[in-house]
Parts: C-alpha cells; sequence; structure tokens
C-alpha cells in the first residue's frame, strides 16, 4: 500500500543544482542528421540501453467530427505489423530484438518511444522505421484493437476518477476539440475502417513538427544514422491545424455525476496559465504551496488536521489553447461536502492572504530540485527532454531552471494567486452519491 | 489472477532468437550492476547498489514484516504503523518527516505488503546523512499518539475506499485469497486490514506492533546511486550502529492449502460493466512448498501467458477470438504459498463455459506435449532482457533485493537469478504445470454485472 501516489508536482523542466548546493549537470547536445532531421541527445553509457522519445504535432484535437478515435486507433495499429510482417511476426521480431516501441496520442499531439539495447539496435530502428512507414492496418488486427478500445471504454466508465476526468473536461471544453466528445468516439470506434485509420495516420506522421529526444548508449554520428533510416522516409507534410482558442468558463458550476460507490471523486478547476506567460514560475510555486506535495496546505488541511481523505492534490495542465489548474480529491460520500467548504476556503485564504516567506523558500528549494530525482532511467529522461521541447524551451534551460525558480518574490505569487484562484470561474465535478450535493441546474 | 507487488525480474520486454544461443550467452556476459553488502554488529544487513547517472542518492529500509504477520483481529496494523511512521514524535522532540525531506529537495515514500514493509527516500546526494539518521530515528525512537492516530484512522480508512471498496475488481480479490489461503491465514488477510479491525487499532496496539518487529536485525538498509560503499559503511555505522538488536520471533506461513479447494467465486455487481474471469492455483515460492519449480513457474507463466505472443494469447485472442485479452502471473518472491493466475477478459457474448474449455484445451495441450526447447530459449531470452533493462533504472535495484531480502532470499540468490532462469530445461517447465495446474488447488472467479444502480 503506497502511503502517497501521484501527489507530486506535475512541473516540467529539470534542476541541475540543489538548493545552491551544485550538482552535475545535464549535457543535452541538439544534432542535425545527413537527411537534416533535428534531435536532443544525451549520451549516457549506465546501461547497454538507447531510449528514443518522439512526437508529432497533431492529437486527438485535430481529428474531424466523423473521425472522432481515429488517433488512438491509428497510434495502437501502428505496432500491429508493418512490411511483411504480419502483427505476430512483428511483435516476435520486437521481442526477439528485446526491443519495445509504443505509442500514444494526447490532445495536442502524437507520441511514441523506442526502447532497444545496444546489441539490438539496427533491428529496433529497422522495426521503427517500418512502423512508421509501413504500417498494415490488417482487418484482423483493426478488429482485435476496435474491440479492445470499445471495451476500454466501457471500463473507464466503470471507474469514478476517470468519469469525473472526462466530465471535467466535457464540461470545460463543451463545443470545443479539448472536450472527450465521448458519443463522437464511440460511434468512430464502432464504424472506423482500415482507411480511415491508414489515411489519418498519414496525415499525422510527417516531418513538420517532429520532435526527437534520444538518451542513452549511442554518440550523435550513429544516432543521426539511425534516426534517418527511422524517420528520413517521412514525408515533409504539414502539421495538423491548431484548435481554435477557448474561453473559459465566467460563472461556478457544480456537476454531480451519480455512481454507486462509497467514495465520491472530486475534481476542482479554474483556468490555469499558459507555459510560456511570464508568471508560470510564480504559479508554480504557488500550486506547489496549495497542493503539489505532502506538506501542502490542502495537504495538511484536508488529509493530515482533519482526514477527510487519503489523497489531495492540485495540479497546473497545459494545453496548446488552454490551461487549467485542478484540484483533485476523493472522500466518503458523507464527507464531500466538508472537503469541498475547506478547500474552497484554502483557495480563498490563498489569493486574499498569498504565502508566507519560509513557504517560498521550501517552496523553492523543492521545485529545483524535484525534476533530478525523476533521471531514473533513460526513458525516463528522454520523456524529460520530450517535454522541454514540446514546451518550446531552450536546450539550457536545464541550467536556468533553479535561477527562475529562485527569482520568484512574494508579490509574484500573490499577483498569480489573485489572478487565478477565482470563485466566479470555479467547476467542481463530483462522481458518486455525495450528501447533500446536486448539480446546478 | 490476484493483484500483486513487486515481481523479481519483472516481465518485460523480450531477446535475441536470431541465434539464441549465442544471445543467451551476449546478455548474461552483461553481468549485474556492481552491489556491495555488509551486516552491522547489531543485525542490519545493508546492501550498496552504486550508480554515477545523476547526483541523486536513493536509500531503502525495508522490514521483514508485512499483513501476513498480524493476527487475526488485528488486520491493518502493519499498514496502520507504516502511516505513523510519518507522524510520531521520534526521541521526544515533533518530527515532521517527509516535510523536512522536501525542505531538502527531496522526495520520500513507503509501502506495505504481505512479506515486507519498506521506507524510501531520494534526495541529492550530499543529503544522504540527513536522511540516513532521520531513518535510523525512526527505526528506534517512535512514539505514537492518541492525537496523530485518530485522524490518521480516517485516512487510511479513506485509502481502502479508494482502492478497495470502490473497485469491484479488488474487492473480488479479497474473496478470492480467502478462498486459496483460507480464512484468516496469511495473504488471505487484506493488506488495508478489514475496517472493524481498523477502527479497534489504536497506540497500544500499534506501539506493540512495533516493539516487535522494527529492529536493525530484523531490516535491510539498500543505498542505490551515487555513493561510495564506504561512505554509506561509515554512516550506517554511525547512525544504525547504536540502535539495539532486539529479540525477533520466527515468521510463521502455513505450508499447505485450506484444504477444501477447488472452489468457485463470483461477484455480481452492479458498477460492473465489462465481466472478467479468472483462475488462480495455489503455487510454490522461493520458500515454501516444492521450492525446485519456482524457476521454472517464471518461465511457464511468460510462455504460456505473458505477452501477445504467448500461446494463450494466440489461441484466445488472435485465433478462436473468445477473448479480448489474457495474461498470465506468477512471482516466486514469497515467504509463505505463493499463487499462479489467469486472467481471461472475455469477448462480447462469450459464455464462461467457452472461455473454460478453451483454456482448458491450451492447458491440456501443453500438459500432454510439453514445450519446445525454442519456445523455452525465446522466453529464457526475455526475461533477461528485462533484467538488463532493469539495470537502467535506479529505482529497480532496490526494488528487487528489498524483495528478496525479506522473503528468506539472499544476495546471491539475486545475482544469479539470470542463471538460473537459464538452466531451465523443457522438461522443468513441463513439471511445473503438471505440479501446479490441478484443480484441487485453485480458485475460479467471475466478476459479472448485476442489476441496480452503478
Amino acid at each position: 500500500m503506497m502511503k502517497f501516489r501521484g501527489l507530486l508536482a506535475p512541473l516540467i523542466g529539470m534542476a541541475v543544482a540543489f538548493g545552491g548546493t551544485g550538482a552535475g549537470a545535464v549535457d543535452v547536445k541538439e544534432i542535425t542528421t545527413p537527411r537534416g532531421l533535428k534531435a536532443w541527445l544525451v549520451e549516457d553509457k549506465s546501461a547497454p540501453v538507447v531510449a528514443l522519445s518522439f512526437s508529432f504535432a497533431g492529437g486527438v484535437a485535430s481529428e474531424a467530427k466523423k473521425e472522432r478515435g481515429a488517433t488512438s486507433f491509428a497510434a495502437a495499429l501502428l505496432t500491429d505489423g508493418a512490411g511483411s510482417s504480419p502483427s505476430q511476426a512483428f511483435r516476435t521480431r520486437l521481442e526477439d530484438a528485446a526491443a519495445s516501441i509504443g505509442f500514444s496520442a494526447s490532445s495536442d499531439r502524437l507520441s511514441g518511444s523506442l526502447r532497444v539495447l545496444t546489441a539490438t539496435r539496427d533491428e529496433g530502428f529497422e522495426l521503427l522505421r517500418l512502423a512508421l512507414t509501413q504500417a498494415r492496418f490488417d482487418s484482423d488486427m483493426v478488429e482485435q484493437r476496435r474491440g479492445q478500445f470499445i471495451s476500454s471504454l466501457n471500463q473507464e466508465s466503470q471507474r469514478p476518477g476517470s468519469v469525473a476526468s472526462r466530465t471535467l473536461t466535457d464540461t470545460l471544453f463543451a463545443g470545443h476539440p479539448y472536450a472527450s466528445d465521448l458519443a463522437a468516439v464511440r460511434e468512430g470506434l464502432a464504424s472506423l475502417t482500415a482507411d480511415d485509420l491508414r489515411r489519418r495516420a498519414k496525415a499525422l506522421l510527417v516531418r513538420d513538427g517532429l520532435l526527437i529526444s534520444a538518451v542513452g548508449d549511442i554518440d550523435a554520428a550513429e544516432l543521426g544514422r539511425q534516426l534517418d533510416r527511422a524517420f528520413g522516409d517521412l514525408p515533409q507534410g504539414a502539421a495538423q491545424p491548431l484548435p481554435p482558442d477557448w474561453t473559459p468558463p465566467t460563472r461556478p458550476r457544480t456537476v454531480v455525476v451519480e455512481r454507486g460507490v462509497p467514495q465520491s471523486s472530486v475534481q476542482i478547476a479554474l483556468p490555469g496559465i499558459a507555459r510560456d506567460d511570464p508568471d508560470w514560475y510564480a504559479a508554480s510555486v504557488m500550486n506547489y504551496i496549495l497542493g503539489g506535495g505532502q506538506q501542502s496546505r490542502l495537504f495538511n488541511e484536508v488529509r493530515e488536521k482533519r482526514g477527510l481523505a487519503y489523497s489531495v492534490s492540485s495540479g497546473l495542465r497545459t494545453y496548446t489553447k488552454a490551461s487549467l489548474l485542478v484540484v483533485s480529491t476523493g472522500n466518503a460520500n458523507e464527507k464531500v461536502g466538508e472537503a469541498i467548504r475547506v478547500i474552497r476556503a484554502e483557495l480563498a485564504r490563498m489569493r486574499s492572504e498569498g504565502v508566507t516567506e519560509a513557504e517560498l523558500a521550501d517552496a523553492k528549494t523543492y521545485l529545483s530540485g524535484s525534476l533530478a530525482l525523476a533521471l531514473d532511467s533513460s526513458g525516463s529522461i528522454a520523456g524529460i527532454l520530450q517535454s522541454l521541447q514540446t514546451d518550446k524551451l531552450p536546450r539550457d534551460h536545464l541550467d536556468k531552471r533553479a535561477a527562475l525558480i529562485g527569482a520568484v518574490k512574494l508579490d509574484d505569487v500573490r499577483r498569480v494567486a489573485r489572478r487565478l484562484l477565482r470563485d466566479e470561474a470555479m467547476t467542481t465535478i463530483v462522481v458518486g452519491k455525495p450528501v447533500g450535493l446536486t448539480s446546478d441546474p | 489472477m490476484l493483484r500483486r507487488r513487486a515481481i523479481v525480474g519483472g516481465l518485460a520486454a523480450g531477446a535475441v532468437a536470431a541465434s539464441p544461443v549465442s544471445a543467451l550467452a551476449k546478455l548474461l556476459a552483461v553481468g549485474r550492476r556492481p552491489s556491495e553488502t555488509f551486516t552491522l554488529a547489531n543485525g542490519l544487513q545493508v546492501v550498496v547498489l552504486p550508480s554515477s547517472r545523476a547526483p541523486t542518492v536513493t536509500q531503502v529500509v525495508v522490514y521483514k514484516v508485512g499483513s501476513a504477520d498480524e493476527a487475526p483481529g488485528q488486520t491493518g496494523i502493519a499498514h496502520f504503523l507504516e502511516h505513523m511512521m510519518f507522524k510520531g514524535n521520534a526521541g521526544g522532540e515533533p518530527i515532521d518527516f517527509s516535510r523536512t525531506i522536501a525542505r531538502n529537495g527531496g522526495r520520500d515514500n513507503a509501502f506495505t505488503g504481505f512479506d515486507t514493509t519498506g521506507y524510501h527516500q531520494t534526495i541529492a546526494s550530499d543529503r544522504l546523512e540527513l536522511i540516513m539518521r532521520m531513518e535510523a530515528d525512526r527505526m528506534a525512537n517512535l512514539r505514537i499518539v492518541d492525537k496523530e492516530v485518530i485522524p490518521e484512522r480516517q485516512v487510511i480508512l479513506e485509502e481502502r475506499r479508494m482502492r478497495i471498496e470502490n473497485v469491484p475488481a479488488a474487492l473480488l480479490d479479497e474473496a478470492v485469497r480467502e478462498q486459496l489461503f483460507g480464512r484468516h491465514k496469511p495473504y488471505a488477510m487484506p493488506t488495508s486490514g478489514y475496517p472493524d479491525d481498523v477502527k479497534k487499532t489504536g497506540v497500544n496496539e500499534l506501539t506493540a506492533f512495533y516493539r516487535k518487529h522494527y529492529a536493525p536485525n530484523n531490516a535491510v538498509l539498500i543505498v542505490a546511486g551515487d555513493a561510495r560503499p564506504e561512505a554509506v559503511r561509515k554512516l550506517a555505522e554511525k547512525y544504525y550502529g547504536p540502535i539495539a538488536s532486539r529479540r525477533v520471533g520466527p515468521r510463521r506461513r502455513p505450508t499447505e492449502g485450506p484444504g477444501d479447494l477447488p472452489q468457485r467465486v463470483t461477484r455480481a455487481d452492479a458498477r460492473v460493466v465489462e465481466p472478467g474471469w479468472s483462475r488462480d492455483y495455489l503455487a510454490p515460492s522461493y520458500r515454501v512448498g516444492e521450492t525446485r519449480h519456482a524457476y521454472a513457474l517464471q518461465v511457464l507463466a511468460r510462455l504460456f501467458g505473458g505477452s501477445e505472443t504467448s500461446r494463450l494469447w494466440r489461441s484466445m485472442v488472435v485465433d478462436s477470438k473468445l477473448a479480448l485479452s489474457t495474461s498470465a502471473g506468477y512471482s516466486a518472491s514469497s515467504l509463505g504459498l505463493s499463487s499462479f493466475g489467469f486472467n481471461v477478459h472475455p469477448a462480447p457474448q462469450r459464455t464462461v463455459a467457452e472461455i473454460e474449455r478453451a483454456l482448458g484445451d491450451e492447458m491440456k495441450k501443453l500438459l500432454d506435449g510439453g514445450v519446445t526447447a525454442g519456445e523455452v530459449e525465446r522466453t529464457q531470452n526475455q526475461l533477461l532482457a528485462a533484467a538488463v533493462y532493469s539495470q537502467d533504472s535506479l529505482a529497480s535495484g532496490p526494488r528487487v533485493y528489498g524483495t528478496v531480502l525479506t522473503t528468506g532470499g539472499s544476495v546471491t540468490d539475486v545475482d544469479e537469478w539470470p542463471q538460473r532462469i537459464a538452466a531451465v530445461t523443457p522438461a522443468d517447465v513441463l513439471a511445473a504445470a503438471r505440479h501446479v495446474w490441478r484443480d484441487d488447488g485453485s480458485v475460479t472467479s467471475l466478476l459479472t454485472p448485476a442489476a441496480g444502480t452503478r
């Protein structure tokens, strides 16, 4: 039984110094391959392993209405047979190379990863080339994945936390492509054909907007050769169109979805802050103090003092065209009302009083160091680099991040708290059987 | 299939069959990460796993106690105590363990399993002394007070609602364990505890449990990352060395099942949309039962149901399309008996009878015809490749050593795991399947939708 889970601040960036004590920097190189692809590389010979993280511009939100569901569906099929190898043969080749290749879609991007041993690197990159350029979309695999996708949507509808997340996006993004639009997705999953999926993959898998990060036992020249092999044949193409701007809500709203569970899942959302906003670091500090860890105000007030929850946290979420601050918790049905009151009171207190010098200092220390703690494996480091690239941060961001966090002042936090923590923009989602709580009409 | 925690070796990637024999040799030659072990005079075993990847260090202290060491009527106390380890007044001074770690730029957490309770921190390597001092302090000086126990009990009950009571599959899992291991027996009593027991657990019970099990001679200290073995030894002597050892009683585990198997368990739940079918067999572990099968069972689980190219997946998902997915699982790292399990997610409109017949046919095919040398070798390569990848992760070394060393295993057992897996023959796999796949050692379970409010 883990004591805590998923409570750490979902911030992107990497620290190179710990509270001023100094530690080794991460050396990120940028390479350009002979065929003109760009990539970030961290060479690291700790293990005979190479990890690649990459993404294409365009995700679920760029789907046309009639092809809802196609991005994730197509992504799954990229590793279900390619070139002359049908699914079982392709998977056997992957296993025999001790390689894994995976794809997944978010609202704004289609992401992929490769992990392979030094000894089987050629075969790993060759299989990636086949997946990217010659996926088969065989009808038996299309049907197998269709059945699994429909079933997993059904399973999600069993989980209060998943239902709360989906209800939150559907409430906030109603009419915008960031809404999950479940009915259309179900229709799409039922009717999309192999040709539809092939077309969707072709539209997404282009060099325009492609970002690549590599970590592990490989040098720049060899990486260049391997990337040219895997990605060089993709067409230049054009990145998918961006979604329209999002208009945040201007009045509070509560939505209750009834489910027969003893513990309700609760999400409270406010409009957040864009990643390139000058106040991003002040907002990160504020979020950490509010609900970013095991010593946050919410953790202390909701869990430690009152025992109202096992898990309570807040996080900043960013999309290309939207941003949110979301507080999540789970409470016994009869305690939901009290928990929500305590959370709202803490948001109001931070808005009116800001934070203390001591809280600010602690937050800076933690946030400066937190990313180095995530340097666990080649794959996790490649993932961090990929996030930096997606956020359009410079390669030396790793060297600058501690200073950016260190420069945040009390007044900055107060200003950003006043800007973000506004009752009139609050959306509250509860999934369960909360006592004394109903949806707004 | 029962839910599990850490599995030694893990089931992840695959490996090299172009020339299987040479590939196997190549993987073995890669070798394991360098480790250094020693034991302090008070009995604390120490393992150091150096790595220079990042300027960070991870400390893990695992205790040889878990929920399977609880007495009936006191379920959940091992987990409750784990929570209190973050709250107690150590040495008479109020502590705020996690806050101090975070103030120093680190993060920490803990876990409770059936056989193991563990505490871990990751932090900049120049703060190793701080976390060793703090962890040693709460090994010896925890003081549990009512003021902290009362709200924490509510937190624990909320944790149980989130993990178990809100999740129909987890409730079914508890019912299966009661049948498979026998009511009120180790591995049947839930780690989170029965709510009635948790409600009556207080300061006296928690303190007694702490005194009984938390001692240097009942723990293992693992330090991984950017740390030199000599430095770790010096700090361990300084902070853990002075803690007195204590007499710790033997850990008891049944060597046999309840004797009234096979059983069937069904949970009809209005919250369920997609049905699930499972079967679990009592199985030997590294410690109990016919332990000679423990390595072959790991090969069997992977070969039969561990991937999308396994026999079960090809038969039931690809060919007959009776299932949307299948899996098999087995973990040898248990101080008592273990289990070997199958999960089948039936395709729409398929009946339990069809699923059971198809699985039975596939099992019979293996029992009658055995397995080929080729498929055993491919499976071994996959398991060994997973061990190579685990060297690429700082977190995985402490996890593996922590599990093995608290379930009666040794450092040698960890280091020789690849060789022992590589030594498994097709005949061993067949003998293991024949030993474990017996109806009189199984519980079959079904999760199914029911009428009512979702």
